[in-house]
């Protein structure tokens, strides 16, 4: 309680500061909150943009696919790597070293590869969400407690069950803190790609909006935006909970 | 050998390791027939652990062969021998009903089949009011005893347990004892038992083989015939312990070296 008390004082205090700020500045480029809310309420009632709608369903499709894609890649890689000891020390650096690389220097060829349709953005997501997926398995499967494998093996437990219900819930919890980064990653994966080249989606609204300088819409576009990432992550939040019981 | 439900023969293990290979057991050669009671003793690092290991199928001798109910042991066979290990080896994200009911969950043992066997094992277990809890939030020895479920819930005719009061205070142990005899005693299941305490060999085993130190090998076995419960004040324990320490005593030294 005390906590969201906390919370909705500071976003008071910078609504406020922001509304104080834009107030007296050039309204071609600073919007005041009491100038972006009633822009929040047209494009809510889909009076800015009429195909919202089709836009963020597009764009929440790119997001899935992507990270679809990211999850499947990331824990088959990571299995691979993590299970293998020689792969995986042959691999597991080359893959924390491809991590390390600014993302966004693929995009350009990503675009020419899979043009300025979903694809390019689908595979710029997967690209960012798939290394933190597939060095959290990695580590994951490290982690997990020769012991207990014993114990499993001597119980009659086949591979298969040893490692969905063994190996997983052993790794979960450095698996949860990936798949959470993964999943941000490839929101801003998704997002990015579209700000930077696109015909479809929010980015490609927000692009639209900042480039006639309808910088109210601009700002109503974002906070959607903002929402759709928030959402997405308070998921992840609850799936990371339900592991930390066990740990610590 | 027609009665003996277990039998080593001439088994060898070498462990390799940074500082060269290590003999844990050499030409261990022993008998354990149903119903027994049988406590291997023996020092620290005399390869208790690595031969319970051979009889669970989890450690592959590299010479001589185990044979249980006349079949060789290559891999664990749930059906016949559970084992409770020295670490209880719990799983972190199963409460303490769960993790004892592991081994039937493994076998496909339908779920309110198995949570009612589970459930049953807690109380005598002590066990009763954490059931919902996890491994974390229980004590040491209450960590060994949801193992010792674990091991019971899937009732094999063959018990393996390797040190498991280990980790008890010396009252909790004695207590644990009294309650695997009991369970001994009702259901005539074969026990083979780990331990490094003169007291608990005493008080528990039909019969104990003494081991001796690195390499471990047999160096002798000792029947004890007598009634449960035993008086450990009695002139013929007092007598048992006199000669069971004379005989681990020489090994025992040999160890701290």
């Amino acid at each position: 309680m005390r906590i969201w008390l906390a919370r909705s004082a500071i976003l008071i205090a910078a609504l406020g500061l922001w509304e104080a700020v834009a107030r007296g500045a050039n309204p071609l480029l600073y919007v005041p909150p009491s100038a972006a809310l009633p822009a929040l309420g047209r494009l809510l009632t889909l009076q800015s943009y009429p195909d919202l709608l089709a836009d963020m369903a597009l764009t929440l499709r790119e997001i899935l696919t992507a990270y679809a894609l990211a999850l499947t890649a990331g824990l088959a890689c990571g299995a691979a790597l993590g299970l293998n000891r020689l792969v995986g020390r042959a691999y597991g650096p080359l893959l924390a070293a491809l991590y390390a690389v600014p993302a966004v220097v693929w995009y350009p060829s990503l675009m020419l590869f899979f043009g300025l349709d979903a694809a390019s953005k689908i595979a710029f997501g997967f690209l960012l969400g798939f290394f933190p997926i597939a060095l959290a398995v990695l580590a994951g499967v490290r982690q997990v407690n020769p012991h207990v494998l014993a114990v499993a093996r001597a119980f009659g437990a086949r591979p298969a069950f040893v490692f969905t219900r063994v190996m997983v819930p052993s790794m979960l919890f450095t698996l949860v803190g990936g798949l959470r980064t993964g999943l941000a990653l490839a929101v801003i994966g998704v997002i990015v790609g579209e700000i930077l080249g696109s015909k479809a989606g929010m980015g490609a609204l927000i692009n639209h909006a900042y480039g006639l300088f309808r910088t109210a819409d601009y700002v109503a576009l974002v906070l959607v935006t903002l929402v759709l990432i928030v959402g997405s992550d308070a998921l992840a939040v609850l799936v990371e909970r339900r592991a930390r019981r066990w740990t610590e | 050998m027609s009665d003996d439900l277990i039998v080593v023969d001439g088994v060898s293990k070498r462990y390799v390791t940074s500082s060269g290979p290590v003999d844990a057991v050499h030409n261990v050669t022993l008998a354990v027939s149903a119903g027994e009671f049988c406590t291997l003793l023996g020092p620290s690092g005399c390869g208790k652990s690595t031969l319970l290991g051979m009889l669970a199928g989890l450690v592959t001798p590299d010479g001589g062969r185990v044979l249980v109910d006349g079949r060789p042991v290559t891999n664990p066979d749930p059906r016949r021998v559970a084992t409770v290990f020295q670490d209880p080896g719990l799983f972190p994200w199963r409460t303490a009903l769960e993790n004892v009911e592991f081994g039937l969950e493994v076998q496909g043992v339908a779920r309110e089949r198995r949570r009612a066997v589970a459930t049953g094992l807690l109380g005598p277990l002590g066990l009763a009011e954490f059931a919902r809890k996890y491994p974390r939030e229980l004590s040491g020895g209450m960590r060994q005893r949801v193992a010792i479920g674990r091991a019971l819930a899937i009732d094999t005719p063959i018990v393996l347990m390797d040190e498991p009061f280990g980790a008890l205070d010396e009252q909790t142990r004695v207590l644990m004892g009294e309650w695997l005899l009991e369970i001994w005693r009702r259901t005539r299941k074969t026990i083979v038992f780990v331990t490094h305490s003169l007291g608990e060999a005493l008080a528990l085993s039909t019969r104990v083989v003494v081991m001796t130190a690195r390499p471990g090998r047999v160096k002798c076995v000792l029947d004890l015939p007598m009634a449960h419960p035993r008086l450990m004040e009695s002139a013929e324990l007092v007598a048992l312990r006199a000669k069971l320490w004379s005989e681990i005593r020489d090994e025992s030294l040999r160890a701290l070296q």
